[in-house]
């Protein structure tokens, strides 16, 4: 559903991803991780058409996001970092705008506003303008927006950021109904927790190359044979395990 | 859950004219809201805003009337170069005006982010953004131009098609600069990312240097010949290089000259027939530019937007100025904290380039102005009514940067409180160190413009002195008004200081402002003006007179003025904010 062919990305002389081969299969939870400048970033933006690949392709669906942006764009869902709303516009006036965006009939985006209203416990500000909301209730309004369309990827740029524990645990259940029912997540995150809970497969990305893929287990079955003597890869936390990854001088560093 | 939807209910790629419904729906829901929200909490602004722009409209047609009157008794050509080099040059700055607000629109605001990763065309987002450039850069133009061709119609007791077709013929020509200005943005930020900034300082700064060599060379003559039918003669045939017949300023300004004309025997058939053909060939032109702006923003703007975001600004290690360093030192231990807030907000305003960028232009401009009345010969009482006049207009633009700038300052800082209130730093050393700032950095420019006017103007020195005194006034007060008054309402919430200046308290700033600048400049200009009116009745003798004594009672006044224009919003202010709880 989603992939990176040879995808490579520079800034000037610095390499923010270099030479990314990546697949996605469809119902894939997909958490890329890695420390702040590692091209997590790069690749999101690349992933939604913001940004384009130096050399490579990145397709969605089968669409090229250079060739045909918009084909791919009606497969992709987005909730970025800073989510954007329009001030002066209600919630369900910007759910609306979305609605007709991507052409959805109108007795059918009817339905759909009012589930994800109802699903993101929109209901008591949705008529409220957006200058008014607070940081998770507008994060609420772009999750709402980016699933009304019922998209085949979602893309989730550090998604939990500004949500409070309920909020939080209404959008990791809507992660797992929705990749049950195939939906293909790729999801930047700083959260191993979230990773570790939620995702099929992890990715840990360092100074633009994709140091590790593979699934929690994969990682942690990597991890005891990392560092000589360490012991057993199921003692170690996750968290010691993507430390030494991403350390400048452990085994990360090594392109 | 959500069950999967129906296949009915699945996205669709809509039609480009659908796409403009959804856009053109989103223009009216916003408006609406704003209009709504406008009407329920800044009825005071939107009546003066209606009030002031009556106001302005009404004068400037007076105004043309006047010249108009004027001019008709002249040759009939002259007309014809008055339009042309007006609208000549009211081109170049639409070109930039609009450029510059699309490249905002198209590439940096978080809109732009949102459009890229929704699936609507490029030329759509284009014309959308495309639309809100044009309003913004062409509003100007036509609160400026529509009084000016209406007084124009009414002093040649043009036929009503004219003043119809007033409306469509600037619309067209607007937007003929304007979708160029477009163009030009989309194509230096697709294959210039790195240099559209100095590409465009360049092109901005050419366009200005040419505008004001245009007019230096019209207008620049000896002293002797300035007014004179001479000089009038010698200006317009320097202004006929405007008079190119490939430039739309020429389609406008004839197409307006054929709708206003009548023939000899009174009929107005053939005139119209003409103006309307000049009216086909504006249009043409302008749909067929929103044509190539359409496939231009198809192929390029993707690709813009994509070489923006792979720019990484560049890093820059700033170290503390000397000046910044004197400043913080130079003192007592109790004064610190006070210079350093002043430090602070000095550093904020050098390397806010918005800032200091618009208090040079301004300033630059009135100083270019201040430069050339030496042009001009003018009687004593007369240069010193325009020496009062240029004051008045020093204050008004120290007003508007008082109230943009200085007026938002402590509203700004409700963010930092969290720092601030830990700090050794009590509430009333925040509010002088914004008013001290005001009145220390408007004093400079402002006492150096008014002395450049006055040395120009070859004022008497007792009176340039007392220019100076008012002026000193107006800077005390202004800042006085803009930071007592921000410390009483401030907007702890707004992170914009644009929409802090422009809401309830940044309007009341303006307008206190506004009319401390009249009651000073007018306490003062009223006693100097009756002096010179003795004089030249030769009712003056030698010692001190009753005139004199009228001029030290009016200079009593405004330092009054100045003290309670100061003190009274600045107590109230510090009362405000020691009280506040953010």
């Amino acid at each position: 559903m989603i992939a990176f062919e040879g995808v490579t990305r520079s800034y000037g002389e610095k390499l923010a991803v270099a030479g990314l081969d990546l697949m996605i299969p469809r119902g894939e939870l997909f958490a890329l991780l890695g420390p702040n400048g590692a091209g997590k970033t790069t690749t999101i933006k690349m992933l939604v058409g913001l940004l384009r690949p130096s050399r490579g392709t990145v397709r969605v669906a089968g669409h090229d996001l250079v060739r045909d942006p918009r084909a791919a764009h009606l497969h992709l869902g987005y909730v970025p970092d800073e989510p954007c709303l329009y001030e002066k516009l209600t919630g369900r006036e910007f759910l609306w705008y979305i609605a007709d965006m991507f052409g959805m009939p109108k007795a059918a985006a009817e339905k759909r506003i009012a589930a994800e209203i109802s699903n993101f416990e929109l209901g008591e500000f949705a008529d409220d303008l957006a200058e008014s909301y607070s940081l998770g209730m507008r994060q609420r309004l772009v999750f709402a927006s980016s699933l009304l369309h019922d998209p085949d990827v979602l893309v989730l740029d550090e998604p939990m950021v500004g949500l409070d524990p309920r909020s939080v645990r209404i959008v990791k259940d809507l992660l797992r109904d929705r990749t049950r029912g195939g939906m293909t997540v790729f999801m930047s995150t700083h959260t191993l927790a979230m990773a570790e809970e939620l995702a099929d497969r992890v990715g840990i990305m360092v100074r633009g190359r994709l140091q590790f893929l593979g699934t929690v287990a994969d990682l942690r079955a990597r991890g005891s044979g990392l560092v000589e003597g360490a012991g057993d890869g199921e003692s170690r936390s996750l968290e010691q395990l993507y430390l030494e990854i991403t350390s400048t001088d452990g085994p990360g560093s090594s392109p | 859950m959500m069950p999967p939807p129906a296949p009915d209910a699945l996205p669709r790629p809509i039609s480009s004219g659908e796409e403009s419904g959804i856009f053109l729906r989103l223009r009216w829901l916003i408006a609406r809201s704003t209009v709504r929200e406008m009407l329920r909490t800044s009825r005071l602004r939107v009546s003066l805003v209606i009030l002031l722009s009556a106001l302005f409209w009404g004068s400037l047609f007076g105004l043309f009337h006047e010249a108009f009157t004027f001019v008709d008794s002249l040759h009939a050509e002259v007309i014809s170069l008055l339009f042309n080099a007006f609208f000549s040059s009211l081109m170049v700055m639409l070109v930039f005006s609009t450029g510059i607000l699309l490249y905002s629109g198209l590439y940096t605001t978080p809109e732009a982010r949102l459009l890229l990763t929704l699936p609507v065309r490029s030329e759509t987002i284009f014309a959308h953004k495309f639309q809100e450039a044009f309003w913004f850069s062409s509003w100007g133009f036509i609160l400026l131009g529509s009084p000016m061709l209406t007084a124009y119609g009414v002093v040649r007791h043009a036929p009503w098609p004219f003043f119809v077709l007033i409306i469509p013929f600037m619309v067209a020509f607007v937007a003929i600069p304007a979708t160029l200005g477009g163009i030009v943005c989309m194509a230096l930020v697709a294959w210039m990312p790195r240099l559209r900034l100095h590409a465009l300082s360049i092109a901005v700064g050419a366009a200005l240097m040419a505008m004001i060599g245009l007019a230096w060379m019209a207008l620049a003559s000896p002293r002797a010949d300035a007014m004179s039918a001479a000089w009038f003669e010698q200006a317009f045939s320097r202004l006929s290089i405007t008079e190119q017949r490939m430039l739309p300023s020429w389609w406008l300004s004839s197409g307006l000259i054929e709708a206003a004309a009548r023939a000899k025997d009174g009929t107005v058939a053939r005139h119209q027939t003409e103006a309307l053909r000049f009216l086909a060939v504006l249009v043409s032109n302008a749909l067929m530019l929103q044509l190539v702006g359409r496939q231009v923003a198809a192929r390029l703007h993707r690709l813009g937007a994509s070489q923006l975001v792979s720019e990484i600004p560049t890093r820059r290690q700033r170290r503390m100025s000397w000046f910044d360093e004197l400043l913080s030192r130079a003192g007592t231990d109790r004064g610190r904290p006070l210079r350093l807030l002043i430090v602070k907000d000095l550093r904020i305003f050098r390397r806010d380039i918005s800032q200091w960028s618009q208090f040079v232009i301004f300033f630059g401009l009135l100083g270019l102005y201040f430069w050339n009345v030496r042009v001009f010969n003018y009687q004593h009482a007369y240069a010193a009514m325009i020496g009062f006049l240029n004051l008045a207009v020093v204050g008004l633009i120290l007003s508007t940067f008082t109230t943009r700038f200085v007026f938002p300052m402590i509203s700004l800082e409700g963010r930092r409180f969290w720092i601030l209130g830990l700090l050794p730093v009590n509430r009333d050393q925040i509010v002088w160190s914004k008013f001290i700032f005001s009145f220390v950095g408007g004093i400079v420019p402002c006492c150096l413009l008014v002395a450049l006017s006055d040395t120009m103007l070859g004022i008497e020195p007792w009176l340039i002195a007392l220019h100076e005194v008012c002026c000193v006034v107006l800077c005390a007060g202004l800042s006085g008004i803009a930071v007592g008054i921000g410390a009483r309402m401030p907007d702890l919430r707004e992170v914009s200081p644009s929409k802090i200046a422009s809401g309830f308290g940044g309007t009341l700033s303006l307008v206190i402002s506004s009319l401390f600048i009249i009651a000073v400049v007018l306490v003062t200009a009223v006693p100097v003006h009756i002096r010179f009116a003795a004089q030249e009745r030769a009712v003056a003798v030698a010692g001190w007179t009753r005139a004199d004594r009228g001029v030290a009672l009016g200079l009593a006044a405004a330092i009054a003025l100045g003290l309670l224009a100061t003190f009274l919003p600045l107590f109230l202010g510090l009362r405000a904010f020691r009280r506040l709880e953010p």
